[in-house]
């Protein structure tokens, strides 16, 4: 750890009558070469006591003024003949002064405010920034509940900054929203440290915690459990935070196949990574329950609403007889619903009649196309036989990381699975059998899924649920977008803690960074990677930090070193995927299998051994199809004795 | 910090309240009003004196050769202020502040070299004020006499436009007499030539120093009549006159020359000329004219940066300003 710097005065406050000093701001002077910057902390210790205690005063400076004595440029130009090289040879520089304006942070004592005294202003060290940001109240020994989320750096100081999870992940205050321009990876790479610290450092006594990753573009979160390639001064950083520079050590990942119902559509499909990831599908009744989402909303009507509920209750999963209808239905797929609707349909054409148990044949067409259509949408999502494989429900493990990879899905599919498994968390957190008592959802691009300005869709709505009531069941959401000022309100409001990369000027010039300095919002613009201002309950200002580069594998590096796997023949295709249980498995095994069976036959049975994940593979493998007879002739009948013999013959002959 | 007087003295606020207290009788001067510094006249006539020339018979002009570069290590002025604080009858008393400060350039920047020396004092003719209560008053040390009588025992006349430019020069007394022992002090301890802003001839000690040189920048006397003083008053930017000798009454040898800093065309006459003043050490023309070559690229190398907005800049330099501003700052 860095020594604290020499407690020699930095700066004295220089209040004026055109700049007085207020309770929440003031001004000091330092020398010009003096380790003072936009963001660094300062204490002021005041001269005179105030109720028997010397005032002592925190700060951020926010603002920063350089001056000379020239009174006017015209005064350089004639001193220099007009030649601003001619000004380096000058004997003499210009006195200057630096002048700097500072928020407070605290005062002690808190009572009776006052507008901050004259005396020496020092640089903050380790203990002035933990009294500074008000951490001292959860760093205690006992009740410790501190979330180390980076570095603030001043002078030689290097001072570790820590979230309350109390704040962070509820009950108090929840959730965390970051935002920055695009393609520094900040973002991602700000909330992949964090969920380390985070899974290192939350307090045994709350409980356990677990995340949900959903990866929306790229493969940026394809390889959290591959080590990463840090420099020494990231493991320094580590090391002050006192978080370990490893992968994460529990990753699950969950994507839905490719319409070949072969491949997981997810760019972590190599085959050496293949053993935590499971395929995404579910079967009508899931996707039915969600059907709200991927349906536009002015397409679902009262009329339609009710026939959709009628389907759901009545129809799905069960089996249905109507004296209508020629046949005796039990919809579980989508290819049963079809089959359902058109034995609907023909019987009112036979008919002649409009309506079906009160249902209009238009609300029936209507909702049969609806329908239809997620099948081609979700492809690959959803099974033919109704079977699902899902997130393991009831079984979440601590400090686990449950990676949910859309990326490479139509937006629709995005929309869909995305709302079933947050809704699904939040009935399981309600009910208490999650597996974990704390989940932290994140969702990049919510200037997509949240927008501000939008349609009022399913997800969003759901988005402003989990960040309105998430906290009191432990649903947390770290969210992440480009441009803050278009999020709804409400979703980024409701972030207790706000962490800024850097920004795009436009986006600074929104009325939100309004409140923010003019020096605080040009730092802003020019953060560099690893950099962050962070905003939190505790702290009355925002605060600069650095943090290391997460000890994980880069998306991009990840996509490189294990490129996705190409499509193959079905045989290798189904091998692949069974092999990811079952490593000894061979091609001419598979290619048995193959010859004998349809191909949607090898392929429903490959999914069933996937989802149960059985101890012997092939087995369970090969008891999924019928077996095949050859033909044989029958055995001759054994001849009859002629004479029978008593039941209690003693000789059994 | 050097601070010669009470604290009922360290400002003329606080000089005034205890006057009141101590003198009710007196008529206090509580409208303030301008400090005697910016009130008009001066002791001493504008005129001319012929100087016994060193390098040439009679004046003329030589070109500075070579670049000008930065020689000197630091820089010393002092700056005064009084006021007046009551009058019994005719007699002012004056309150006057005066310091002097050494400037030291490190790596282009300026920073005060040891304490810069202060004194507050009471100036009044005890001769016509109420002598016993203000020595009460303010104690012996704190009081300046400005009304002493001449050789014959005479006093002045008690006009008090007289005893208001007399207590205006006791006080102009104590600031050189700070600037003298301050430059004294860097004679003793200080490392490299100082530049004084002024004369150095009132001081055995600088007037025989070779690490000291000082600028006039005022020309009440000009050392040069006829030719000289049209060679003088020709001398273009970047020259200098030839060297002369001045030994004043009362004062020590100095080794002088005149050097225009600044273009005149189209100004005062006396634009941008200052008098350099150095110790008379050098024996010879040529060791005299070598050594006047080279304080005199000192010189010219201090007119950036410009010292504006003060009205003297054409002759001041920047760090003697930066003395100035520094005096005032903490006066």
């Amino acid at each position: 750890m860095t020594p604290p710097p020499a407690a020699r005065a930095l700066g004295r406050v220089a209040a004026t009558e055109r700049n007085p000093n207020t309770p929440h701001q003031f001004h000091f002077w330092t020398a010009v070469d003096a380790a003072v910057g936009i963001g660094t902390i300062v204490r002021v210790d005041g001269a005179h006591p105030i109720g028997g205690q010397l005032p002592r005063v925190y700060g951020v400076v926010v603002e920063g003024f350089s001056y000379t004595d020239l009174q006017s440029p015209l005064h350089d130009v004639l001193g220099y003949d007009g030649d601003p090289s001619s000004a380096g040879f000058a004997p003499t520089e210009r006195a200057e002064a630096r002048v700097y304006t500072a928020a407070v942070l605290r005062q002690i004592p808190e009572e009776p405010m006052q507008p901050v005294p004259m005396g020496d202003v020092f640089l903050a060290d380790h203990a002035d920034v933990a009294i500074a940001l008000r951490m001292d109240g959860y760093l205690k020994d006992g009740a410790r509940t501190a979330i180390p989320v980076g570095i603030y750096r001043a002078g030689a100081m290097d001072a570790p900054i820590y979230l309350d999870a109390d704040f962070l992940v509820g009950p108090e205050a929840a959730h965390l929203n970051i935002t920055g321009v695009s393609g520094l990876a900040t973002k991602t790479s700000a909330v992949e440290f964090l969920l380390q610290s985070l899974f290192a450092h939350f307090p045994e006594a709350k409980g356990s915690i677990a995340a949900v990753c959903f990866n929306v573009k790229g493969p940026d979160l394809c390889f959290l459990d591959q080590p990463g390639e840090l420099t020494d001064e990231d493991r320094e950083l580590y090391r002050a935070l006192d978080v370990p520079a490893e992968p994460f050590r529990d990753v699950e990942y969950y994507a839905p196949f490719k319409t070949d119902l072969l491949t997981i559509r997810t760019l972590r499909s190599h085959e050496a990574l293949a053993h935590n990831v499971r395929p995404l599908t579910w079967g009508l009744a899931e996707v039915l329950q969600y059907a709200e989402v991927l349906l536009n909303r002015d397409d679902v009507d009262a009329k339609a609403d009710a026939l959709i509920d009628f389907i759901r209750e009545r129809v799905l999963g069960r089996t249905f007889e109507d004296r209508t209808l020629k046949e005796t239905h039990t919809v579980r797929s989508f290819a049963d619903l079809e089959a359902w609707f058109i034995d609907v349909l023909r019987s009112l054409e036979e008919k002649g009649g409009e309506q079906w148990r009160t249902h209009h044949v238009a609300t029936i067409r209507k909702v049969r196309n609806r329908l239809s259509n997620i099948a081609t949408r979700c492809a690959g999502l959803v099974t033919s036989d109704g079977a699902s494989s899902d997130l393991p429900w009831g079984h979440f493990r601590d400090r686990a990381v449950y990676v949910v990879d859309v990326a490479l899905l139509e937006e629709d599919a995005q929309d869909l699975i995305f709302a079933r498994v947050v809704s699904t968390l939040r009935e399981h957190l309600e009910r208490r059998d999650l597996g974990v008592s704390h989940v932290v959802v994140f969702v990049d691009e919510l200037n997509k899924y949240a927008a501000a300005d939008g349609p009022d869709t399913y997800v969003r709505r759901m988005l402003l649920d989990i960040s309105e009531r998430g906290r009191y069941l432990g649903l947390v959401l770290f969210g992440a977008q480009q441009f803050r000022s278009q999020v709804h309100r409400r979703v980024a409001g409701n972030a207790g803690t706000a962490l800024y990369g850097r920004m795009d000027a436009d986006e600074l010039a929104t009325p939100g960074y309004q409140v923010l300095s003019p020096a605080i919002r040009t730092k802003l613009a020019t953060l560099s990677k690893g950099q962050l201002m962070v905003r939190h309950p505790h702290f009355t200002q925002p605060v600069f930090v650095r943090f290391p580069r997460p000890a994980v594998m880069r998306g991009r590096d990840g996509a490189e070193r294990y490129p996705p796997a190409v499509d193959v023949p079905f045989d290798q295709g189904v091998l692949r995927n069974l092999r990811t249980l079952d490593p000894s498995l061979t091609l001419a095994r598979i290619q048995e299998f193959v010859a004998l069976y349809p191909e949607e036959e090898v392929t429903r049975a490959m999914h069933a051994t996937l989802r149960a994940r059985p101890d012997s593979v092939e087995a369970y493998f090969r008891a999924q199809f019928k077996t095949l007879v050859p033909s044989q002739r029958a055995p001759a009948a054994p001849a009859k004795p002629i004479v029978s013999l008593p039941k209690d013959d003693p000789y059994a002959i | 910090m050097v601070r010669a007087t009470a604290d009922h003295a360290t400002s003329h606020r606080a000089a005034l309240r205890r006057l009141v207290q101590r003198m009710p009788g007196l008529r206090a001067a509580v409208s303030g009003g301008p400090s005697l510094e910016r009130m008009g006249g001066d002791a001493e006539s504008p005129h001319l004196l012929d100087a016994e020339g060193l390098e040439d018979a009679t004046l003329r002009s030589h070109p500075v050769p070579g670049v000008p570069a930065a020689g000197f290590a630091a820089f010393l002025d002092g700056v005064q202020e009084s006021r007046v604080i009551a009058w019994s009858g005719p007699a002012p008393i004056v309150h006057g502040t005066v310091a002097a400060a050494v400037r030291r350039r490190t790596d282009r920047r300026l920073t005060t070299w040891e304490a810069p020396i202060i004194s507050r004092r009471i100036y009044a003719p005890l001769a016509y004020a109420p002598e016993a209560e203000l020595r009460a008053a303010f104690g012996d040390d704190a009081l300046v006499d400005t009304a002493h009588p001449d050789a014959a025992g005479a006093l002045p006349p008690p006009h008090p436009t007289l005893l208001l430019e007399r207590a205006k020069t006791a006080v102009s007394r104590d600031r050189e007499a700070a600037e003298r022992r301050l430059a004294e002090r860097w004679c003793a301890d200080g490392d490299g030539t100082l530049a004084v802003d002024g004369g150095i001839s009132g001081s055995d000690l600088l007037a025989g120093h070779p690490a000291v040189a000082g600028i006039v920048k005022s020309h009440r006397t000009l050392y040069a009549s006829g030719a000289a003083l049209a060679a003088v008053l020709a001398l273009a930017r970047g020259e200098r006159s030839s060297v002369f000798r001045i030994a004043a009454r009362e004062r020590s040898a100095v080794h002088s020359w005149y050097l225009r800093l600044r273009d005149p065309a189209g100004q005062h006459a006396l634009h941008g000329l200052v008098r350099v003043e150095v110790a008379a050490l050098e024996q010879g023309p040529a060791a005299v004219a070598e050594r006047a070559d080279v304080v005199s690229r000192w010189v010219l190398a201090e007119t950036t940066p410009l010292a504006l907005p003060d009205p003297r800049w054409d002759v001041m330099s920047y760090p003697v300003r930066d003395c100035e501003e520094f005096l005032r700052a903490i006066l």
